[in-house]
């Protein structure tokens, strides 16, 4: 019984506390600025010790390196704050071992390989090394050689505008011995390091719309978050694993990530401009490892692989044979003030994409937003020994079904139109399947929806060359996974093999110009814009890196407008919508919210689809987040009943039928529209919380969108927001 | 212990803030029972919410009040928590307790606790006084040899113990709260395989000493509902048969079902839906008369997203909520349930008591969210059996692929058609038989169709249609029939090639046409055309070269041409009379099941006789002599089929080396 009394003792002690602590939490949990002037922000407690040097200063900052650690230190001089690139002295209490403590100190560590593909992390403090540092304009530049291994590497670090950039240039990369290749580069591993809860903040991590990882004392987490840029590269697992019971987590889409100490007052956001796709974003919260939160980019130059002998399974584990080719280039932007929030954060990489021209205001019709319809047109079924196709969808219904819905803009996908439907291979040269009806009767179909402020697409899987179909020839049109074998992915219920480049680009431009020269229509592109892989095929070898480039090039100059699926940042210079816009994020137990970072970024530029709304368990849940996060509306329809294309690989689309669905469309359009329509085109400025599950979203044009995800009623400066509803209303004082 | 407490309340901050919006995408896909008993994804029915961690350790059972209260067995610090709003508001049983594994409340709030440990069975009231603890029935009847080894425990409201006891062949122990021993309850049946059946014909009885005895599995996990009726799950069993529902009498009413060979723990809710959970952190949920309704979750492979179990140990239900135990988390994995979900649920609540027409709204309703969720077209089809309306029902029992209550409701429309004009049709049928035996009369006396059957007489020059009419021959007169072929007077291996291939085209026609009741596809889009001709074709293949070679060495007269012919033409039965049975089938319904099925022994009957007689005559055997070449013949064909086999998987192997040494030679240059 003494326990018992001991825990109601803490219980009692535990309550007030944590009512004392509610109202700063509330106020960390996004709350404006309301400056806290007892608490007094976050102060610069550590000087700028004396080893380091002033090497650049432009209106804003003030950069100082140290030549022996390469660590450098950055002042904001607008408000004073100084950031650290590493640590300057590691106490007892941090509790960091010999190799950690090295790590934290150094400002470059790398991971060797030796021959026997064994690896070992090395710092600059913790091995032998000689630097070259010289002094450059606005920086310095450091050629570090790891003697021991013969292993060098460049580092380039320079003041910008609005920050500091980290270079390490390919051709400046020695790996001298035999022995020993370079494995991985960990660049400013501890860059604004914090202590577990010692500096109130956040990190941000890419991870779905965005996730917010507080700091505190200690973590649910029991491993660190590790998760390449732009997802796995097939040419290396050949395929990923395959469990149709889980859901798979959001690939990291933008290579970003960031932190802020003290909201509303200093923040940075870490861009990577080149080297993204051999890099991976690893964050550590405190209470993992060390007591620190740290994250930071680690590039990969070297991997070993496992290459199976027979089919039983026996294998070597050997070294890839060239070291991947790519230059690196990071910027560490810092935000202060009003700006150092996740929004500004947003705001602050929406400017460098606007900036590289990778970001352009689509032009789209001013009033009503716009719909997202795929339909299916069809798919085939086996009947006997013939493939029998089951038209679900005609463009004459297409037609019909768009008179009669009362929506505006919709953005048509039209999926399965190739001969024999969705599950058979589209072919190089446009075609459509016959039954479906004729190609004036689907130019008639675009003019319409075009003359009704829509856009029309076609659906187009580029990458894919679908298992067990006909129109592609298995030897020479696939990729190779560097262990010789056909890389495997799953999608929309089809295993596909993928095509390697010189297919690809043959078979797109082909049809893309056919595409665009006989229906002035667009292309909705899935998979392309979000799955990457290298090519190890002897003929064809294509790294990463150098495949962004060619997609990039291929998709150009594409005509007609390009919508594409949950693409990667590469993309966006392309894009002309973006869909399956995530609503949240992959749900990491040690992640404390879910924010609309990648919408803030594109808001106001290219118009933002969620995932179909058919699919949607709780409808009004996601509609609220559709509101609060302003992604317009989607659905997957068809005019048959569902129940037609049960036997089909079109199965997994398990509700679509026009006669059950045009209701629940109309409806979610127009409340949605209600909400979004006045707000259309306007950039998001900033994200409150006002309480806890109310949300209000400010836009450019000074509307603003208060979103109630809790059952009771709110109400806030006059305005009452309903239970599970959301209102628009000018802005607030 | 105050960082505990912190942390707590810390999570539970993050709770209050996280139930009113889930912003995570749940980890894992949720599926549905469709067309064919096959599942298809569905929209999610759960959707995580949040995981609270608990100052608990390993522990391995818990149990939701009516009033929301939880009561977890806290195994690895041998007492029980009691929890209100996740906060621990009381702790019982500390110095009695060793390990409790087990632990049940009942309504007046006396815990009833399964200590692992120190195996026994501790009784306190709701203050946590000691009320009774007892350990192994004294009671003669409880088996000299049976060890009790509580490890869960079920209350009854008449105050009836239903102890799972672990490796416990007789089933559940029920005993009172005396500690007196009632009886054991609810045994799983012990199976018998036929390798096992095999072992004990062949194994000596050390080596069947050395296996693991055969002994019926013993239940793993217990709950109780409010109709007393006991629910049992069996680790390690047959996934159809892991879940059990007894009656008062032990008698197991729960149907075999989809389900899981790691059952951790199940729940039943007051409203009959039941909850399972495995040991790989899938959730299975079926109403309570077992049929299938919701399969989701997923294991904690080191990805760390909520809603992921890495060991869970116990679920319960708690209004819209769902609770998962974690014994290696140390936490409470909560799950809130969708919109989608609720609108199945309200559907089945009222379906299982039986207002099929008031549920099927809900139902039509599920039927918008999945067009394919079986469930709600079976529950659509009931009510409209139950309202008379056979034609729709009988078109929504097809889509359930329902075949009993298709046949029911398409009984009630035959029977509705044949009272309409069962009258008429045979008046009919009396004036047509009348017609025409007057016809014949007539045609007899003016042979009106001589010149027709002189032309039809003529037409036997052509060998083809001579071998045809031969093929009726067989019905009469089967032994003289073998005899011209054999003596080659009649029969060609042209028309035997024929036969053959219309054997497969009447397999195949057969398959398609066989009324829904009766076809062993329920879906026709399942049959695989080109498995059953090469099965079809394998068979004969098989059978002509088996026999011939067998009869070759066995002083047999036949030739191949002999064999090959004798065999077809023997396969006549089939050939005539499979397709007509077929067809037949469309207009029966399964209370006359027996004509069908006795039609078809028939058949395969007459072609065994067939066979039997062709290989005695052809081959000009003794009966005796007969039947040794038949059983040899089949010994034969068995032989090649294993040959067939071992030199695929030779030729494997071999393919296996030459690959790995080319891949190897091009790995090391």
């Amino acid at each position: 019984m003494a326990k018992l009394r001991r825990i109601f003792q803490g219980l009692i002690v535990g309550l007030l506390v944590w009512g004392l602590n509610t109202a700063p939490l509330a106020a960390s949990a996004g709350q404006p600025a309301a400056p806290q002037e007892g608490t007094g922000g976050v102060q610069e407690t550590r000087g700028i010790p004396d080893s380091y040097e002033l090497l650049g200063e432009n209106d804003l900052f003030q950069l100082y390196a140290d030549p022996n650690t390469l660590g450098f230190k950055v002042l904001d001089k607008r408000s004073g704050y100084t950031w650290h690139s590493s640590l300057d002295e590691v106490t007892p209490e941090d509790r960091l071992n010999k190799t950690w403590t090295a790590f934290a100190v150094s400002g470059i560590s790398v991971e060797y390989l030796d021959a026997k593909a064994v690896s070992k992390r090395v710092s600059i403090t913790n091995s032998t090394t000689s630097i070259d540092f010289q002094t450059l304009d606005q920086g310095f530049s450091a050629a570090v050689e790891f003697t021991e291994y013969g292993i060098s590497v460049t580092v380039i670090v320079q003041l910008e505008p609005n920050g500091v950039s980290v270079q390490v240039p390919f051709e400046a990369i020695v790996q001298a011995s035999p022995e020993y290749k370079l494995g991985k580069l960990y660049v400013y591993p501890f860059f604004a390091a914090t202590l577990e809860d010692q500096v109130p903040g956040y990190m941000f991590l890419p991870d779905g719309s965005g996730s917010l990882v507080r700091f505190a004392e200690t973590t649910k987490a029991k491993n660190m978050f590790y998760g390449r840029y732009y997802g796995q590269d097939l040419g290396m697992i050949v395929a990923l694993p395959y469990d149709d019971m889980t859901r798979r987590a959001y690939t990291i889409s933008l290579p970003v990530f960031g932190m802020v100490h003290g909201e509303m007052q200093n923040a940075f956001l870490s861009i990577v401009e080149k080297g993204a796709a051999y890099g991976e974003l690893q964050a550590h919260p405190a209470g993992i490892t060390t007591r620190f939160n740290f994250l930071y980019s680690a590039f990969v130059y070297n991997e070993s692989y496992f290459q199976a002998t027979n089919r039983a399974g026996a294998g070597v584990t050997t070294l890839q044979p060239n070291t991947n080719a790519f230059d690196v280039l990071i910027h560490y932007r810092f935000l202060t003030g009003e700006q150092a929030d996740y929004v500004g954060m947003a705001k602050s990489y929406q400017q460098y994409l606007v900036g590289r021209g990778d970001l352009a205001k689509v032009a789209d019709p001013e009033s009503d937003i716009g719909i997202k319809l795929e339909f299916l047109a069809g798919d085939k079924q086996k009947v006997l020994f013939w493939q029998r196709f089951i038209p679900m969808t005609t463009i004459a219904q297409v037609s019909s079904i768009l008179e009669d819905l009362a929506v505006g803009n919709p953005e048509v996908v039209y999926y399965g139109w190739q001969p024999l439907g969705a599950s058979s291979m589209p072919p190089s040269r446009l075609k459509i399947e016959r039954t479906l009806g004729s190609m004036s009767q689907l130019r008639a179909l675009i003019d319409e929806v075009k003359a009704g402020g829509g856009n029309f697409y076609l659906y187009l899987d580029p990458q894919a060359a679908i298992r067990d179909e006909q129109g592609y020839s298995p030897r020479n049109d696939l990729a190779m996974s560097i262990t010789n074998f056909n890389l495997v992915g799953y999608h929309r219920n089809k295993v596909n093999y993928y095509l390697n480049y010189e297919t690809l680009s043959q078979r797109y431009a082909s049809l893309h110009d056919d595409v665009a020269a006989e229906l002035q229509a667009g292309l909705a592109l899935d998979q392309i814009g979000s799955m990457l892989y290298s090519d190890f095929k002897s003929n064809h070898v294509l790294n990463r890196e150098e495949a962004i480039h060619q997609y990039q090039e291929l998709l150009r100059g594409n005509a007609g407008g390009t919508a594409f699926y949950l693409p990667n940042d590469y993309m966006f210079a392309q894009m002309q919508a973006y869909y399956d816009m995530p609503l949240g994020n992959s749900g990491y137990i040690y992640t404390t919210e879910a924010v609309p970072f990648l919408q803030i970024v594109l808001a106001g530029y290219v118009p933002y689809y969620g995932p179909a709304l058919n699919f949607s368990s709780n409808l009004q849940d996601d509609l609220l987040k559709h509101v609060d996060y302003g992604v317009y509306p989607s659905y997957f329809l068809t005019n048959e009943v569902t129940a037609k294309i049960l036997e089909t690989r079109s199965n997994w689309i398990y509700s679509s039928s026009i006669g059950q669905w045009s209701q629940e469309v109309e409806q979610t359009y127009q409340w949605l529209n209600s909400l979004l329509g006045p707000v259309k085109g306007q950039e998001i400025t900033a994200r409150q919380v006002l309480a806890e599950g109310v949300f209000a979203t400010t836009y450019g044009n000074g509307k603003l969108i208060i979103v109630n995800y809790t059952n009771k009623p709110f109400s806030h400066h006059g305005v009452v927001v309903n239970g599970r509803d959301a209102v628009i209303s000018e802005v607030l004082p | 212990m105050m960082n505990k407490i912190l942390r707590i309340l810390f999570v539970l901050a993050v709770l209050l803030s996280t139930t009113v919006s889930v912003s995570a995408d749940s980890p894992y896909t949720t599926w549905a029972l469709g067309p064919g008993g096959h599942p298809v994804m569905t929209q999610d029915a759960y959707t995580p919410v949040a995981e609270i961690d608990l100052p608990i350790e390993g522990a391995e059972d818990m149990f939701i009040a009516p009033d929301g209260s939880m009561y977890i067995a806290d195994t690895g610090n041998a007492q029980i928590v009691k929890l209100i709003n996740f906060h621990v508001v009381a702790t019982y049983g500390e110095g009695i307790l060793k390990g409790p594994t087990g632990v049940f409340v009942d309504a007046e709030g006396s815990l009833y606790i399964a200590d692992g440990k120190s195996d026994t069975i501790v009784i306190l009231d709701r203050d946590g006084n000691l009320v009774r603890q007892f350990g192994r029935p004294t009671e003669p009847l409880f088996g000299v040899n049976n060890e009790f080894l509580p490890r869960k425990i079920a209350v009854d409201v008449r105050q009836n113990l239903y102890i799972v006891s672990e490796g416990s062949v007789n089933g559940i122990v029920q005993m009172n709260t005396n500690g007196n021993f009632i009886g054991y309850f609810g045994a799983n049946p012990a199976s018998m395989s036929l390798k096992m059946i095999l072992q004990r014909m062949f194994l000596t009885k050390a080596q069947l000493e050395k296996m693991i005895r055969n002994q019926a599995a013993s239940p793993s996990n217990i709950d109780i509902d409010n109709q007393s009726l006991v629910y049992t799950i069996t680790g390690g069993t047959d996934r159809y048969k892991s879940i059990s529902k007894f009656t008062v009498s032990g008698l197991n009413i729960f149907p075999g079902t989809y389900g899981s060979t790691s059952f951790r723990d199940i729940h039943v809710s007051d409203d009959g839906l039941v909850l399972a959970v495995d040991a790989d952190g899938l959730v299975f949920e079926y109403d309570s008369n077992g049929m299938l309704l919701f399969v989701f979750g997923s294991g904690d492979k080191s990805s760390q997203r909520l809603g992921t179990l890495s060991s869970p140990s116990a679920i319960a239900r708690h209004n819209e909520f769902v609770y998962i135990l974690d014994k290696d988390k140390n936490a409470i994995v909560v799950y809130q349930t969708t919109a989608f979900a609720q609108e199945v649920h309200a559907g089945v609540r009222l379906y299982m008591q039986g207002y099929y027409s008031e549920a099927r709204p809900y139902f039509e309703e599920v039927l918008n969210f999945n067009g394919s969720y079986i469930l709600s077209y079976q529950a659509i089809a009931d009510a409209y059996f139950k309202a008379g309306d056979y034609d729709r029902a009988l078109a929504s029992y097809r889509y359930a692929e329902d075949q009993s209550g298709y046949s029911q409701a398409y009984w009630e429309l035959r029977n509705l058609v044949l009272q309409r004009s069962l009258a008429p049709a045979i008046l009919w049928l009396l004036g047509l038989w009348v017609a025409g035996s007057i016809f014949t009369r007539l045609e007899k006396r003016h042979k009106w169709f001589d010149p027709a059957r002189q032309w039809l007489h003529g037409l036997s020059r052509f060998k083809l249609l001579d071998d045809l009419a031969f093929l009726f021959r067989f019905i009469k007169q089967p032994v003289d029939s073998f005899y011209y072929i054999k003596k080659s007077y009649r029969g060609s291996l042209l028309f035997a090639g024929l036969i053959y291939a219309w054997v497969v085209v009447v397999r195949l026609l057969s398959l398609y046409l066989t009324g829904f009741v009766f076809n062993p596809y329920a879906s026709l889009s399942r049959i695989r055309p080109e498995n059953e001709i090469v099965n079809v074709l394998l068979l004969i293949l098989l059978w002509n070269a088996a026999n011939y070679l067998v009869s070759t060495i066995s002083d047999g007269e036949g030739r191949v041409r002999d064999v090959v012919i004798g065999s077809a033409y023997s396969l006549f039965p089939y050939v005539l009379f499979a397709l007509p049975i077929a067809l037949v089938s469309n207009v029966l319904t399964l209370n006359e099941a027996f004509l069908y099925s006795f039609s078809l022994n028939i058949i395969y009957f007459w072609m065994g006789l067939m066979l039997v007689i062709m290989v005695k005559e052809i081959h000009n055997y003794s009966f005796s002599e007969t039947i040794r070449n038949i059983l040899l013949t089949v010994f034969t064909m068995g032989l090649f089929l294993l040959t067939g086999y071992i030199l695929y998987v030779l030729f494997n192997q071999m393919f296996d080396f030459l690959s790995a040494v080319l891949q190897e030679a091009g790995l090391r240059g």
